[in-house]
């Protein structure tokens, strides 16, 4: 369960402070495959920094399984990125000259998680992510766009995470490519019960999405079927 | 793959760029290693340099010399008062005499109208000796007579006798080298150096009555002397206890004498020609050099210290030194910049990486362990081929160091010698005198490049540790700054530009 209450991020830019995400307040609910909308500028990419922990708030809480993150010191934020967070990102940002494999045991590692245990978790999620048994050892920068993603999506999922924040995930992938990697995330989310949040300005995208919100100028808006 | 395999992968993720740094490090540290080593065989040297003669005052009476020059001699009663002085460990007297061939004083008191011969530089014999001189006048040895003629000549002109009147290079009838004597009273010279004896013993009976004696191995040679051979010296026969060996041809066309025998034969009783005093430690040298000097009138004698190169040799290699210990921390502090810069370099280059790094769970410290092991990879591989570059060079840096700073102070010190030869020739021939300085500031100088010799390097265990501490400086500079870099980057980086 992921519930947002009116978490403000200000910056100061001159004299004039900018709030890309001025009160937004949301809740979504375990294995929930949810996307957040938005055109470029308008504070998606910020939101998803403070859900995931990667940025403090400057007001407001967000709750993760009513664990309020914005009150946790910075060790215990490593511990939360590492446990309870997988993000997915726009760039991929695999370690390029480790193999895919190598990529996905990463965050075992990190998690103390032994050798052995790692490897063999390692493998089932890239077959998971249906990525071929010759791709494990390759190089991530030997990898395809796409192929990369499934990696990048699978190292997500290494630590068994509650939520997994998705930034951009189709923007550098052709259509037929971006519409594969939806489907994974939207089976995983279903499959796993796992709470997936996709950050796009895609509309294609959020038509396979349980639920939508719209981002503008700092503020959130669910978008219902109507 | 554990953070030492990724670290390492890291490390040679740019080939051209890591194998540059390698090459650059390298260079730094292996000049680095060099001035180490450098510095630790000067060091080294002088130590050894300081052990060997650093310690040893010689006391001279006031413008004398070994034979030469003027003044009163020094006697046994100054022997005690040495002694007396604080610091000094021992002092050993000697007296210096000059014996003539029998054959030859005759003759030469036939050509001079009376009087023994007298010996280069005009002084006169203190006794004869039925040996004859090992060494042959040759051009050198009958310059010096002639000159010495040429004055008698000038002094007698108002006598009676008319002199020779032979020239600067006119050689005397019947001339040769006279035999240096010396009166000892131990088993070492008058330099206070350990007499190298080859056969048989060193004198054991130094009472004035005795008949023993050592002489020199070419003297010997000459005059077919072994031990128990016999010679006389004045009226006295005498039995060679020993042969000796000094190292040079002029050295060993000598005898040694017991002192007191010494001086009963040529009527210097109680009399010596210089104090060999050894001081207790290197440290005391310049104040009892000063406390010799008030206690036994500094009027009446010279005191120097050990051999006259001695500070311009250890002067040399001070430098050399001082040199070798900034080059070792400049380029130990340029091959940390390196490092430093190239770190500093990686981790803004990483920054997103490290950003996505920390997004995924890695802790500051885990992301510092990583950097810190690419830094130190760097700096092993470059320490490796820097110590096949130091072992290959160190002996030639060193060479090229010490020869350098030597001649620096050879062409000062010889220009300052020169000036004072000049002086001192002009000197001498105002007062009729022929004695020459040329040569003398090249000689002195030469001498203390010999005395410096060769300074060969080798890697001691202290050399060892230096160049281990002085690595890890460089490692801890060079990795613990972009360390502590990465922890200031916040996890948010992996986000920009997205």
């Amino acid at each position: 369960m992921l519930e947002v209450k009116d978490v403000v991020k200000a910056f100061k830019s001159g004299d004039h402070t900018i709030k890309p995400v001025n009160g937004v307040t949301f809740s979504v609910g375990q294995g929930t495959f949810a996307a957040i909308l938005g055109k470029s500028g308008s504070g998606k990419s910020t939101l998803l920094s403070l859900l995931g922990a990667l940025d403090k708030a400057t007001s407001g809480d967000v709750l993760v399984d009513e664990v309020n993150i914005s009150k946790l010191p910075d060790a215990k934020l490593t511990a939360y990125r590492r446990d309870d967070i997988g993000f997915v990102f726009q760039q991929y940002n695999l370690i390029p000259n480790l193999s895919a494999k190598e990529n996905v045991m990463l965050p075992m590692e990190f998690a103390g998680v032994s050798r052995a245990e790692r490897s063999v978790r390692a493998a089932e999620l890239l077959n998971q992510v249906e990525l071929t048994e010759d791709m494990h050892d390759r190089k991530a920068n030997r990898l395809s766009g796409g192929q990369q993603q499934r990696v990048s999506i699978a190292r997500a999922l290494a630590n068994r995470p509650k939520l997994i924040l998705a930034d951009e995930p189709t923007g550098n992938l052709d259509d037929e490519t971006g519409e594969l990697i939806i489907e994974l995330l939207r089976s995983l989310s279903h499959e796993k019960n796992t709470t997936i949040l996709v950050v796009t300005h895609d509309q294609a995208l959020t038509g396979k999405t349980d639920r939508k919100f719209r981002l503008a100028r700092g503020k959130i808006t669910e978008i219902t079927a109507s | 793959m554990s953070v030492l395999a990724r670290s390492v992968g890291n490390a040679f993720r740019n080939k051209v760029r890591s194998g540059a740094v390698v090459v650059i490090l390298a260079v730094a540290i292996g000049l680095a290693l060099s001035m180490l080593v450098a510095n630790q065989a000067v060091a080294d040297r002088i130590t050894s340099l300081k052990a060997s003669v650093g310690n040893n005052l010689t006391v001279n009476p006031a413008g004398s010399r070994g034979g030469q020059g003027g003044g009163e001699p020094l006697t046994t009663a100054d022997v005690s008062t040495a002694q007396s002085v604080a610091h000094v460990g021992s002092v050993n007297g000697a007296l210096t005499l000059r014996l003539s061939s029998s054959g030859t004083a005759a003759a030469s008191a036939t050509a001079q109208g009376g009087g023994q011969s007298g010996g280069p530089g005009g002084r006169a014999a203190d006794g004869t000796t039925s040996l004859v001189s090992a060494v042959d006048p040759g051009t050198l040895g009958n310059r010096a007579s002639g000159s010495t003629a040429s004055n008698s000549s000038a002094t007698a002109t108002s006598g009676a006798s008319g002199g020779t009147g032979a020239g600067n290079t006119a050689a005397r009838a019947g001339f040769s080298i006279p035999i240096e004597a010396t009166g000892i009273n131990g088993s070492v010279n008058a330099a206070g150096a350990a007499i190298n004896i080859i056969s048989g013993a060193a004198l054991s009976d130094f009472a004035g009555t005795s008949a023993q004696a050592l002489v020199g191995s070419t003297l010997a040679a000459k005059n077919s002397l072994t031990v128990g051979s016999t010679f006389t010296v004045n009226d006295r026969t005498m039995t060679v206890a020993g042969i000796f060996d000094a190292g040079t041809a002029f050295d060993n066309n000598a005898i040694y004498l017991p002192l007191v025998a010494a001086q009963t034969l040529t009527g210097q009783t109680g009399e010596i020609s210089t104090m060999s005093v050894v001081v207790d430690s290197i440290d005391n040298v310049d104040a009892t050099k000063t406390a010799l000097a008030s206690a036994l009138d500094s009027t009446r004698v010279d005191v120097t210290a050990g051999s006259a190169n001695l500070d311009s040799a250890i002067g040399s290699l001070g430098s050399v030194q001082n040199i070798s210990l900034i080059g070792f921390i400049a380029a130990l502090g340029t091959a940390g910049l390196i490092v430093l810069l190239i770190m500093i370099m990686v981790v803004r280059e990483r920054r997103r990486e490290i950003g996505a790094l920390k997004a995924i769970g890695a802790s500051n410290r885990s992301i510092g362990v990583q950097f810190v092991i690419e830094a130190l990879v760097l700096v092993v591989m470059g320490s490796v081929a820097g110590a096949v570059i130091a072992s290959f060079s160190s002996n030639s840096i060193v060479g090229a160091l010490v020869s350098s700073n030597t001649s620096t102070t050879t062409a000062a010190g010889s220009g300052r010698r020169a000036a004072l030869g000049a002086a001192g020739q002009a000197a001498g021939q105002a007062v009729g005198g022929g004695t020459r300085f040329q040569g003398s500031g090249r000689g002195a100088f030469a001498g203390a490049s010999q005395l410096i010799g060769t300074v060969s390097t080798s890697v001691g265990w202290q050399t060892l540790v230096l160049g281990v501490v002085g690595i890890l400086v460089i490692a801890a500079l060079g990795a613990l700054i972009p360390a502590l870099l990465t922890a200031k980057i916040r996890p948010i980086e992996v986000l920009r530009g997205e």
